[in-house]
């Protein structure tokens, strides 16, 4: 948990890059973000959540963000076995309901602002992330982000795997557009978000050799070790005002 | 019914097990602005007075107004009509404890009461999560000399998930006899995302009898079977059952029916809801 000027969990970023931009000055003074696991064990199949909420003390949104690199705990695995994938082609035609249901990497989602003349609006919106095609072998995570009213939005980006410098494991980097909204209006801003990644419990019948079986999906896994101090994270964020900010969150070892 | 000494081991003991599986399945949903509704449906097989058999529960919830999820039922409250037993032949409980660690299999037969099937959803990310849940009733330890029912709800896919609800048992005034009061708990789906909501619930309390076996007392009858007993005699207007849902959002409910007298229209009568009860029993 965190509440400095840089603290920020891998997914919630994902989460927050699909929801906006914004091309206000950044007014977002801090960055409160807080990770966990659940369960709260080492070496096993865990969800990874997140959140992330900008704060204001000039009350007008954050800047948009145009990039994002994330870079998880050392030891932090993700299992794609028996896992399915989706593609961004799939996602704009047919939406999530298009993709394989063990496709699913995760869920999300959080309130965008979009910034008017005189008031500045609210919105919530809900992210869908799902397993895509790897890519010179290494994993992608497609985002589907949308959000039906005042403003109706629709968002797919593409998550790489990236190598991490230590003391990190896995990354993800991620380039947002822009979010176009209403005309006079400002580029889509994030206000807060939420996400939660992982296959823990989660299990789908297949066919194998002519017998339906259930075959349960690992996901995410936790690491075997937890370092002195919780396991530590870390959030570039580039927004669009040519900005940037980078947060240190850390996941406290299980008690 | 009143407080007094029941047998357990030949039929005595009122029906609110069932009305426990009732609220096992719960957490059914309930709403925002317009909030949710709810309908129970109690059908007796066979449909004789005084005779062995079994009782179906079929519980549905609904949001008014919208197609949104109800909220989750926390609590529920199954009234069941004055008369109605249980006969257990051989009095055999399960602990919780063993029920979350083994599942159903890890249960005597002769505790298992009955079993049933719920529907739960729930709104993750942009999609409706949607999983079928199997029912197991059993028959739990009893607490302060009175009954326990506890219920496991067992979904696979798409989150392969074990829970087990408790239920108690407490008397009620005419037309009725005992209640089955569920506290329901969350049944979480994915961290930070809503919890799910039961949609419908339906239990049958009352194991298996063989075909050919009749229903009734005869030495036909499966001796290790759980079954219910229909009251010796029906009210005019049917079996009065009633049940309270308390929902997640603080709001709650009631639904009425009545089962049919046997040999009268075959199919229960549901009640809105919003009837006095006063002029829903006078009718």
């Amino acid at each position: 948990m965190g509440r400095l000027r840089a603290q920020t969990p891998l997914i919630a970023l994902i989460a927050c890059a699909c929801v906006l931009l914004a091309d206000v000055a950044l007014a977002a003074d801090t960055l409160a973000v807080h990770e966990s696991f659940t369960p709260d064990k080492l070496g096993v199949p865990t969800n990874l959540s997140v959140t992330a909420r900008f704060l204001s003390t000039t009350g007008t949104p954050p800047s948009p963000i145009t990039k994002l690199a994330l870079y998880a705990p050392a030891g932090l695995r993700i299992d794609a076995r028996g896992a399915g994938t989706c593609s961004a082609a799939v996602l704009a035609q047919r939406g999530p309901g298009g993709c394989p249901a063990n496709s699913r990497a995760g869920f999300g989602g959080g309130v965008g602002l979009v910034e008017l003349p005189k008031s500045v609006i609210r919105e919530p919106y809900t992210i869908d992330f799902f397993f895509g095609p790897p890519q010179h072998g290494h994993l992608t995570l497609l985002a589907y982000a949308s959000a039906l009213a005042p403003v109706p939005v629709e968002l797919i980006v593409i998550a790489r795997e990236v190598r991490a410098p230590k003391p990190y494991g896995i990354g993800f980097s991620v380039e947002i557009p822009p979010i176009a909204t209403l005309p006079g209006a400002s580029l889509a801003s994030v206000e807060s978000a939420y996400a939660t990644f992982g296959a823990r419990n989660v299990a789908y019948y297949e066919t194998v050799h002519g017998k339906r079986t259930l075959v349960h999906l690992r996901g995410m896994i936790a690491p075997k070790s937890c370092p002195a101090g919780g396991f530590p994270s870390e959030g570039e964020i580039v927004f669009a005002d040519g900005t940037t900010l980078t947060v240190n969150p850390t996941i406290p070892c299980p008690r | 019914m009143r407080p007094g000494p029941r047998r357990y081991t030949r039929r005595v003991t009122p029906l609110l097990c069932a009305t426990c599986a009732v609220l096992l399945i719960g957490a059914p949903p309930i709403t925002g602005a317009w909030g949710a509704s709810a309908t129970i449906s109690p059908l007796f097989s066979p449909n004789r007075l005084g005779v062995k058999g079994r009782l179906q529960l079929t519980i549905r919830f609904s949001e008014d107004g919208s197609e949104g999820v109800p909220s989750p039922v926390r609590r529920s409250v199954l009234r069941m009509p004055a008369g109605l037993g249980i006969e257990i032949p051989h009095l055999r409980s399960c602990s919780i404890v063993r029920l979350r660690a083994l599942g159903a299999s890890g249960c005597s037969a002769q505790s298992e009461l009955g079993r049933g099937h719920a529907l739960a959803e729930a709104v993750a990310g942009s999609q409706l999560i949607t999983e079928n849940i199997s029912l197991w009733l059993f028959l739990g330890p009893f607490h302060n000399l009175e009954p326990t029912i506890e219920i496991l709800g067992r979904g696979f896919t798409p989150f392969d998930e074990r829970v087990v609800l408790t239920g108690t048992i407490a008397f009620d005034k005419a037309p009725f006899g005992e209640d089955l009061v569920l506290s329901i708990p969350p049944i979480p789906t994915v961290p930070l995302e809503p919890d799910a909501s039961i949609l419908t619930m339906s239990l049958t309390v009352g194991t298996s009898i063989p075909k050919g076996t009749g229903t009734s007392t005869g030495a036909g009858a499966n001796a290790q079977a759980n079954t219910i007993v229909l009251p010796p005699a029906c009210p005019a207007g049917g079996f009065p059952f009633a049940a309270d849902f308390t929902y997640a959002d603080g709001s709650s409910n009631s639904a009425l029916a009545k089962a049919p007298c046997p040999g009268r229209s075959k199919s229960a009568t549901s009640v809105p809801a919003t009837l006095a009860l006063e002029d829903y029993l006078g009718g």
